[in-house]
């Protein structure tokens, strides 16, 4: 990755030193930030949104937010946390303009219906990947972003109830019934599988 | 098999779901757990939630996506330019005391990069107009121009045009794009141009685009050495801008009154200022601004 102006120091800087610099006026320093978390934040924005564009979108509204915001800035909470929470706050932003508009039931349907046609091998990764991504869908954001956080992308329920924003009990509890909602829809996933064999992360790296 | 012990109405799902997340405790989870005992198939329930969530830890994370890199890196850039014309200013209003007195009602110097940076915003979103409209640049111009003749032309020809500059590249095909042509000035060398063109705020980007290809091939006006007060508006305005390497001065208009229009390259993308046309050295009144990633393909 090329970056423009090597940070000074020598040193590799910490999230919060960025975000300081930033703040005192260094013109790279955000970038910088950016550039050190973006494929997580990119993550979290894609999979709570379910849309490349809509999420490419939401993550711009964040980082303008973040760029701007980062006097407020306490130190309370770790730099990535907060990045992380203004990025899902602007992606549930972004759903909650989009449900407004009819469009936002024919995306449903087409996960629903490419649930039910099963024509693909469940047993690819890709194929995984894409019966996964359908199935995100049917869940209501606030249990989408919860699930995501923990069971997609490995964050402990308390840094995910942190980025949310809301109690560690909550987020167990939204995860619980995201999961419950999940079953029937990623169920022949396992249906090839011999008993007991679980799916390895290795399985899943194609990408 | 576990005799009765356990037997109970089978727990629904979420319930299961719930107890395996450690929410349900005391009696009621007692319950459950002397069900999940005994009943085989609540047992393969539980297992199945277990997997579900390994299998959700299987999906690998994806990438951020290049396009959308380059046009945040974009988007960032030019936050960063706006916040440094800002410090700038205020840099100047404090030095001449209480000039801000002067400015027009509502634009308080504190204000003023909101200000900014809402038109900013407001123009992102014509990134992706500007490249669902590749082929038709020569459509968005508005101004009556001598080289408008020209300009609709361009469109034929866009794809030869287009691929003098990086900019452009993902309007057109993957494949057109080709060397750059030395028509690109150099920046020691750089001039400027004199347009009829009218740039609009709301089609500020596309009209950009198109005028950048026609300066590629030296036909968006007669071009003439730049004078002193230009010369100071252009290292004013891009001060805080790095990487930069002007590619486009031009006198134009905006929104029909003289402006400077400024574009330079930062890194992968460019960024463009309108001025007033009695910016200098001293003093500049930004317009508008944007950036012409020209990456976003979705």
């Amino acid at each position: 990755m090329p970056s423009t102006v090597p940070i000074s120091g020598g040193e590799w800087p910490s999230d919060t030193e960025l975000l300081r610099r930033h703040v005192a006026g260094d013109s790279d320093a955000f970038g910088e930030l950016f550039r050190r978390h973006r494929d997580r934040l990119w993550a979290v924005a894609l999979r709570t949104v379910c849309d490349p564009e809509e999420a490419a979108d939401a993550l711009q509204d964040a980082m303008i937010s973040a760029f701007r915001r980062a006097a407020d800035f306490r130190g309370d909470s770790a730099v990535t946390t907060w990045l992380h929470r203004i990025v899902v706050n602007a992606s549930l932003d972004r759903l909650r303009r989009r449900a407004v508009r009819p469009v936002a039931s024919a995306g449903e349907e087409q996960a629903l219906e490419a649930l039910l046609a099963h024509d693909h091998d469940p047993a690819r990764a890709a194929d995984i990947r894409l019966d996964i991504d359908a199935a995100l869908r049917i869940l209501p954001p606030p249990q989408r972003a919860a699930l995501v956080l923990v069971d997609m992308l490995g964050y402990s329920v308390d840094d995910a109830a942190a980025i949310l924003d809301t109690s560690p009990g909550t987020v167990k509890s939204r995860c619980a019934r995201a999961r419950a909602r999940l079953l029937p829809y990623v169920a022949h996933l396992r249906g090839n599988r011999s008993a007991g064999e679980r799916v390895s992360p290795a399985q899943g790296g194609d990408a | 098999m576990n005799e009765l012990k356990g037997n109970m109405t089978h727990p629904d799902s979420e319930v299961l779901a719930e107890f395996r997340a450690g929410l349900i405790a005391g009696r009621h989870g007692a319950r459950i757990s002397a069900h999940l005992a005994a009943c085989e198939r609540c047992a393969d329930l539980c297992d199945q939630l277990a997997e579900l969530s390994t299998l959700l830890a299987a999906v690998p994370a994806p990438a951020m996506p290049e396009a959308v890199t380059r046009r945040l890196d974009g988007v960032l850039a030019a936050e960063a330019a706006q916040r440094g014309q800002r410090d700038q200013r205020d840099d100047a209003e404090r030095a001449v005391g209480d000039s801000s007195r002067h400015r027009a009602p509502g634009r308080r110097p504190r204000r003023q990069w909101d200000f900014r940076l809402v038109t900013l915003r407001v123009l992102a979103p014509a990134a992706a107009v500007a490249v669902l409209a590749a082929g038709g640049y020569g459509l968005s111009r508005i101004g009556a121009s001598p080289t408008a003749s020209q300009a609709s032309r361009s469109s034929a020809s866009s794809a030869a045009t287009a691929a003098a500059l990086p900019q452009a590249r993902a309007a057109l095909p993957s494949g057109s794009a080709g060397s750059r042509p030395e028509a690109v000035p150099a920046h020691n060398s750089l001039q400027v141009v004199t347009s009829q063109t009218n740039y609009l705020r709301i089609t500020l980007r596309q009209q950009l685009a198109s005028e950048m290809k026609r300066y590629a091939r030296r036909a968006a006006g007669p071009l003439s050495p730049m004078s002193a007060p230009v010369k100071g508006c252009v290292l004013r305005v891009t001060k805080d801008t790095h990487p930069v390497t002007d590619r486009l001065i031009e006198t134009a208009r905006f929104q029909g009154q003289p402006a400077i229009v400024i574009v330079a390259a930062s890194g992968r993308h460019d960024v463009a200022w309108v001025t007033t046309s009695t910016c200098s050295a001293s003093s500049d009144h930004v317009l508008a601004t944007t950036t012409l990633p020209g990456t976003y393909a979705p």
